[in-house]
């Protein structure tokens, strides 16, 4: 596909999502939660993504089930990307200063380094397990997953923005430390975060999913895709592909649509 | 002796330090569980116990006492690489990790060197002839980094290749129902097989691990194909490709110049891959039916084990922590000037 039919699709394809996010509740003919007709039809013109071993309806699941899912991504990415820039600022900025605070940036830095190397989803697991499997013990584990990796990437660019003579000039004028970090340091190092989002979007994703397929994600009435292909599978293997199929296929184009959208922008600055 | 010190100092150091750090995650581990909602011992048991009982499970589950004394109980036990019994099944914690972490590691380290070997050559090919049709079948699977998870992979996988084409045997564990099961020596399954030496039940195990590493391989290789892809363009371009060619070294010593240059970035993802495996093992071992971690924890997660899930935070920061090191000094092997103490210039 050429690079600006790949951009085009995934803008429309990310904004569709939003709006499916959105307007859940009229979209799903069915309540998602109540029994709908007899368990495992075909898809047919009255169930357009067919019933599950329940007599759910499919559609109206995955429809609401991704109003759930996306919500989560999106509160846990803003979330982690804000926390992770003041961490991320807080540690470049501080990383070569004398004393505790020094001392203390450059063990962030390296704490931040070591969170890369630990399994996501047991630390979803072992948060769960602890404080209860509701969405906001859901997202607030999330975001401390995702949080490390942007602050990894902005104290990268902090350090070498750090040495620029737009700085000293600054610093000369009076600027206090925060202000300066603020004004000036910020605008020049957010950019690789923000572009970022659309991989946390991604992780985001899959670790919500995964939780509800190892059940133990948000409770079990209410619609997720994880959990919906999990219960899924079971059917699968005996043959009927529907109740699985669908929420997945909509959970990977929903990433890749996020994911094309996102490298758009990056297109988009760059050809100027 | 003293130069000796001086020319390892930057790997023993940093194998010093590992004891330091676990100790702080322990202590991490202590804290957590004494922040949980509610009073542990009535989350654990429910309402409706005694207040014998009540005194004897807080006990157990080491909660009695000054927080002090609890500390000083917890890290001695520790020490003994003790982490307690479980409320809920009564067996010991270290023993049931004992006997399903080696399970766990073994399939997610099947899965990183799967993926280790198929990006490689997927990258040589890339970098060789960019413009062929597997190179671009490559780039546009790498684009799709992250959107794909394993357990989507391993459910289509169950369903074409196991309910449609009956190509592969059920995911109903790691061996058929008539294998023998091989004696555990190591605790690793495959690795006892093969130790045991029968070529049928190695056979069997490995027809039965095809769909699990193939679903972690298709689902996690993107990321790191993408990287390393990426890193080698911006290699082949350096001054020092260049200068390989200009004096006339063959082919591949000019690859292993650009690949010893692009490595290490990819030997740090690769750790952070490490945990996207064991992530993908967990959750793919209830769906085959394999005895790991999977099954364990969710239970855990589902009957608030406390003690498990208390020791789980432990196993996890011990192996990250190993993985880490790993990952740290394969760098510094690669590139002396990540040594500590190197000055930057070796």
């Amino acid at each position: 596909m050429r690079a600006g039919g790949w951009r085009w699709a995934g803008l429309a394809g990310a904004g569709l999502v939003l709006l499916v996010a959105a307007f859940a509740p009229l979209l799903a003919p069915y309540d998602a939660r109540k029994i709908a007709g007899p368990p495992l039809m075909k898809p047919s013109g009255e169930h357009w993504f067919g019933t599950d071993s329940n007599g759910l309806d499919v559609f109206s699941q995955t429809v609401m089930a991704t109003r759930l899912d996306v919500l989560i991504a999106v509160t846990t990415v803003l979330a982690a990307t804000a926390l992770g820039m003041a961490a991320g600022l807080a540690i470049g900025m501080n990383e070569s200063g004398r004393g505790g605070i020094g001392v203390l940036a450059r063990a962030g830095a390296r704490a931040a380094d070591f969170v890369q190397a630990v399994p996501a989803v047991l630390v979803g697991l072992v948060a769960v397990g602890l404080y209860g499997s509701t969405p906001v013990t859901i997202t607030v584990a999330i975001v401390i997953i995702l949080m490390p990796m942007q602050a990894r990437l902005v104290r990268t660019e902090v350090l070498q923005v750090r040495g620029e003579a737009y700085l000293d000039a600054a610093r000369m004028a009076g600027t206090s430390e925060l202000r300066l970090t603020v004004r000036h340091v910020l605008p020049n190092v957010a950019r690789p975060a923000v572009l970022y989002m659309s991989v946390l979007f991604g992780v985001s994703i899959m670790l919500t999913a995964a939780l509800g397929f190892l059940g133990v994600g948000v409770a079990a009435p209410t619609p997720e895709w994880g959990a919906m292909i999990s219960r899924g599978a079971t059917d699968a293997s005996l043959g009927h592909w529907w109740p699985a199929l669908f929420p997945l296929t909509v959970l990977i184009l929903t990433v890749l649509a996020v994911t094309a959208a996102f490298s758009t922008f990056q297109q988009g600055r760059q050809r100027r | 002796m003293r130069p000796w010190l001086h020319h390892n100092g930057w790997w023993l150091r940093r194998l010093l330090l590992l004891p330091v750090h676990l100790l702080v995650f322990a202590l991490v581990a202590f804290a957590l569980v004494r922040t949980i909602p509610g009073d542990p011992v009535l989350v654990v048991t429910g309402n409706q116990i005694s207040d014998d009982q009540y005194a004897d499970v807080q006990r157990r589950l080491g909660l009695d006492g000054s927080l002090a004394h609890q500390a000083g109980e917890y890290f001695g036990r520790l020490l003994r690489l003790d982490l307690g019994d479980s409320l809920i099944t009564g067996r010991s914690v270290t023993e049931e990790f004992g006997s399903r972490l080696p399970q766990t590691l073994e399939l997610a380290a099947l899965g990183l060197s799967v993926s280790l070997v198929v990006v490689l050559a997927l990258s040589a090919v890339v970098l060789l002839r960019p413009r062929g049709v597997i190179s671009r079948l490559a780039m546009a699977y790498a684009r799709s980094a992250g959107a794909i998870p394993e357990f989507a992979v391993a459910v289509a996988g169950i369903f074409v290749f196991y309910a449609s084409l009956h190509w592969l045997p059920s995911p109903l564990g790691r061996l058929g129902p008539d294998d023998p099961v091989p004696t555990p020596v190591t605790r690793f399954p495959l690795l006892d097989a093969v130790l045991t030496g029968n070529p049928q039940v190695v056979g069997s195990m490995l027809l039965h691990l095809v769909l699990p590493v193939f679903a972690m391989v298709v689902a996690n290789s993107a990321v790191l194909l993408r990287l390393l892809c990426s890193q080698l363009e911006v290699e082949l371009a350096r001054p020092a490709t260049r200068f390989r060619i200009s004096t006339g070294a063959p082919r591949w010593v000019v690859l292993a110049s650009i690949y010893r240059r692009a490595l290490p970035a990819t030997v740090t993802m690769s750790g952070t891959l490490f945990g996207y495996m064991v992530g993908g093992a967990v959750v793919l071992e209830g769906l085959f039916g394999f005895g790991g971690m999977g099954q364990y924890l969710t239970d855990a997660v589902t009957s608030a084990d406390l003690t498990a899930l208390q020791g789980l935070l432990v196993v996890i920061a011990a192996v990250s922590l190993v993985v880490f090191l790993l990952v740290d000094l394969i760098n510094m092997a690669l590139d002396p000037r990540r040594r500590p103490g190197s000055g930057g210039a070796a």
